[in-house]
């Protein structure tokens, strides 16, 4: 059994548990497949495109038949015409699930010039295309109540299928609020406030871990005190960082470096800074001695830190 | 828990082409190519798996959350137990794991076990950066390059892991991928080349790192008599187990990793082996850069601490020398993460029954296999071999 056991100066810190904004953007290139592919593809010249597995007809066209897992057999060009299953309305719009005439399976779009109070499930929608089409699902903008029902007969086969679509573009961006905590809490309000950098010293084995923490990972014991770290140290292990990369906080060549603070037994991970990359392969390679120069950044966070440097001479 | 325990085995095997992008399938596409080829190798249909095993890696290298659901459809598994398991590089050994206690538990008679990434759709480095803990150095993070670069920087003190040894780890399984139909990346390369090529997180240079790839594996398992009656040639299992580390642990050196060697300790207790580099006919290491197979060269045993350059210079983990390790070309030749390790075990099993083709190592009846995930916090060892134990 593991009790978990905060000092003292944690708790009276209880006030500072706050949160970190963190946000993670990313570009995509989604890759839709044939049957879908050709589906985006066709929605720019306002043509619905199916596909049929046996006896079922899937719209929008699917690779594959959830009911059988069995691939598309061929392309059926439908009417855009449609029947609402069941809707929702929010600050956006109503969205609705539509199942296209002769679909066996819904999907999910938007629903256009609709009234929600009198929309009614099993009404008829037909299809609202984008004035300009841009290439993507939001070509076929929508579905509206259905006006003179012109006739329309499934046609198997259609004639010049557009290629279908090798890429989605798609940015990701999500926002985060990460709690600090007790320990991250302390640790980062000294950093920020006093350019104090603060472990935890294990009761039993004495041990000070940093980042700080309730139990020692070694012995299980509850960490007791906090302790005060000198922003010097050794490099354990560093490499020199010339790739660049989507996303990348930093701008290269920089040192990554792994450094273990005096006194204490665990890692930091930042860089070594102030040197040139051919020069620090040597000169910041694992046993170099550094220090932190701390930045004029105040953010409770490593970044207050700009960068460790090398102290001259005790390479071990 | 009465009687003696299970013996699982591999008794099918498929994988896709891999490539740099395929454009021509989905996510799922791409994991039910792997699917057909394994349920074809077996000799079954969807109707006779159990259970769906899912491995891939985060859900941020796809952007699709819960990948396993929009896989039911491709793989005809509906009404089906699907589960998805997830261990970064070491996914698909993760995945395999939880099939084999699925059937040692008696849930499932065979299972299925696919593994995929589709790389080519995100920011690689981007997303294998929020592996870190957001206050604790992610803002320093290159993916796991800058982390595994600066560990081979302080072995290569400590242990003599040389630029050149690692440079001829990438030779050696480039040469490999060259006969292997299913790698990507087949071009033929020297130490000198590796040695020029431009760096990225130095030591790691361009020609340390495997490529990026599109790519899917799937496995089929099954136990005992019911193995048997699938295929005359079944693989067996003979040990499989996956340990971790604390990331933040007090006195983590990373010289050698400890969940790798607990893991080889208990697979070689439970496959009966006491000499490794003796009493194995091939290896499948997953080597996400080169430096990697060095040191899992050591952490499994092969050679003592110390010795790994020693041993790829001798030339005995090349086609022809005593213990061949990645016949297949291993991640250099491709490296579609979710799968890489899945790619792993399925080429022991190709090995130990004969069906490896043009890079099948001769008469090979025990295989071993190691794949990880994180930054040396999680570590897999399998055995496989053609010899029910
Ligand atoms: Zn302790």
């Amino acid at each position: 059994m593991t009790v978990i056991h905060q000092p003292e100066t944690a708790e009276a810190n209880v006030e500072t548990m706050d949160w970190m904004a963190a946000q993670i953007k990313m570009p995509y290139t989604l890759t839709p497949g044939q049957a879908t592919g050709i589906f985006l593809a066709e929605l720019a010249g306002r043509r619905l495109i199916g596909s049929r597995h046996g006896d079922e007809l899937i719209v929008p066209a699917q690779d594959f038949s959830g009911t059988t897992g069995e691939p598309a057999t061929g392309f059926v060009e439908v009417a855009p015409v449609g029947t609402v299953q069941a809707f929702t309305t929010g600050a956006t719009g109503t969205i609705g699930i539509i199942l296209i005439d002769g679909s066996t399976v819904p999907f999910v779009h938007q629903l256009l010039g609709v009234e929600p109070e009198m929309l009614e499930l099993g009404a008829r929608v037909e299809a609202v295309w984008a004035d300009e089409p841009t290439g993507g699902m939001l070509d076929l903008a929508g579905f509206a109540p259905l006006g003179s029902a012109a006739t329309f007969e499934p046609k198997d086969d259609p004639a010049d299928l557009a290629a279908a679509f090798e890429k989605v573009d798609y940015t990701m961006t999500l926002d985060y609020r990460h709690a600090y905590g007790p320990y991250y809490g302390t640790l980062f309000d000294g950093v920020k406030d006093g350019r104090r950098i603060r472990g935890v010293k294990c009761s039993a084995c004495r041990r000070t871990l940093l980042p700080p923490r309730a139990l020692c990972d070694i012995c299980l014991a509850p960490t007791a005190e906090w302790v005060d770290v000198e922003a010097v140290g050794t490099v354990q292990a560093s490499s020199v960082v010339h790739i660049e990369f989507i996303g990348q906080r930093l701008t290269p060549p920089y040192v990554y470096a792994e450094i273990v603070l005096d006194g204490t037994s665990t890692r930091l991970i930042h860089m070594v800074g102030d040197v040139d990359p051919d020069v620090a392969q040597t000169a910041a390679a694992p046993g170099a001695r550094v220090r932190a120069v701390w930045s004029d950044r105040h953010t409770g966070s490593l970044a207050d830190i700009d960068h460790f440097e090398l102290l001259p001479g005790d390479e071990t | 828990m009465s009687g003696r325990s299970k013996s699982i085995a591999i008794v099918g095997t498929g994988q896709t082409v891999h490539a740099r992008r395929r454009t021509d399938v989905s996510q799922a596409g791409l994991a039910r190519e792997a699917v057909v080829e394994a349920l074809d190798d077996a000799g079954l249909t969807m109707d006779d798996i159990d259970s769906v095993i899912v491995a891939s890696g985060p859900a941020m290298f796809g952007a699709v959350n819960q990948p396993e659901k929009w896989l039911v459809d491709a793989l005809g598994a509906r009404y089906k137990p699907v589960v998805r398991v997830t261990s970064g590089g070491g996914t698909g050994l993760a995945g395999a794991l939880a099939g084999m206690n699925q059937i040692k538990g008696g849930s499932a008679k065979r299972v299925l076990v696919v593994a995929y990434d589709k790389l080519s759709e995100g920011q690689l480095q981007a997303s294998i950066s929020t592996l870190y803990d957001p206050f604790w150095g992610r803002e320093f993070a290159v993916g796991i390059m800058g982390f595994s670069a600066a560990y081979w920087h302080a072995r290569i003190k400590r242990l003599g892991h040389t630029e050149e040894a690692a440079a001829m780890v990438g030779v050696k399984n480039r040469k490999h991928a060259l006969a292997n139909p299913k790698a990507h990346v087949k071009k033929e390369i020297t130490v000198e080349d590796v040695m020029a090529s431009r760096p990225l997180c130095w030591p790691i240079k361009v020609l340390d790192v495997p490529p990026i790839s599109d790519g899917a594996c799937a496995v089929i398992l099954a136990a005992d008599e019911d193995a048997l009656s699938i295929t005359e040639s079944p693989a067996w299992i003979h040990g499989m187990a996956y340990y971790c580390e604390a990331d933040n642990a007090a006195d983590r050196q990373m010289i050698q990793s400890e969940p790798l060697q607990i893991a080889a300790a208990k697979v070689y207790q439970d496959a009966g082996i006491t000499n490794p580099f003796r009493q194995f006919d091939v290896a499948e290491l997953q080597e996400p850069y080169t430096c990697f197979e060095l040191s899992y060269y050591e952490g499994l045993g092969l050679c003592p601490e110390g010795g790994a350059a020693e041993l790829v210079a001798s030339g005995e983990t090349a086609m022809g020398g005593s213990l061949p390790v990645n016949p297949s070309g291993g991640c250099m030749g491709a490296n579609p993460i979710g799968a890489t390790a899945l790619i792993r075990l399925a080429e022991a099993a190709m090995q130990v029954t004969g069906k490896a083709g043009g890079h099948q190592v001769p008469g090979a009846s025990r295989a071993l296999v190691q794949a990880g995930g994180g930054w040396a916090n999680l570590r897999g060892v399998a055995v496989v071999g053609s010899e029910k134990r």
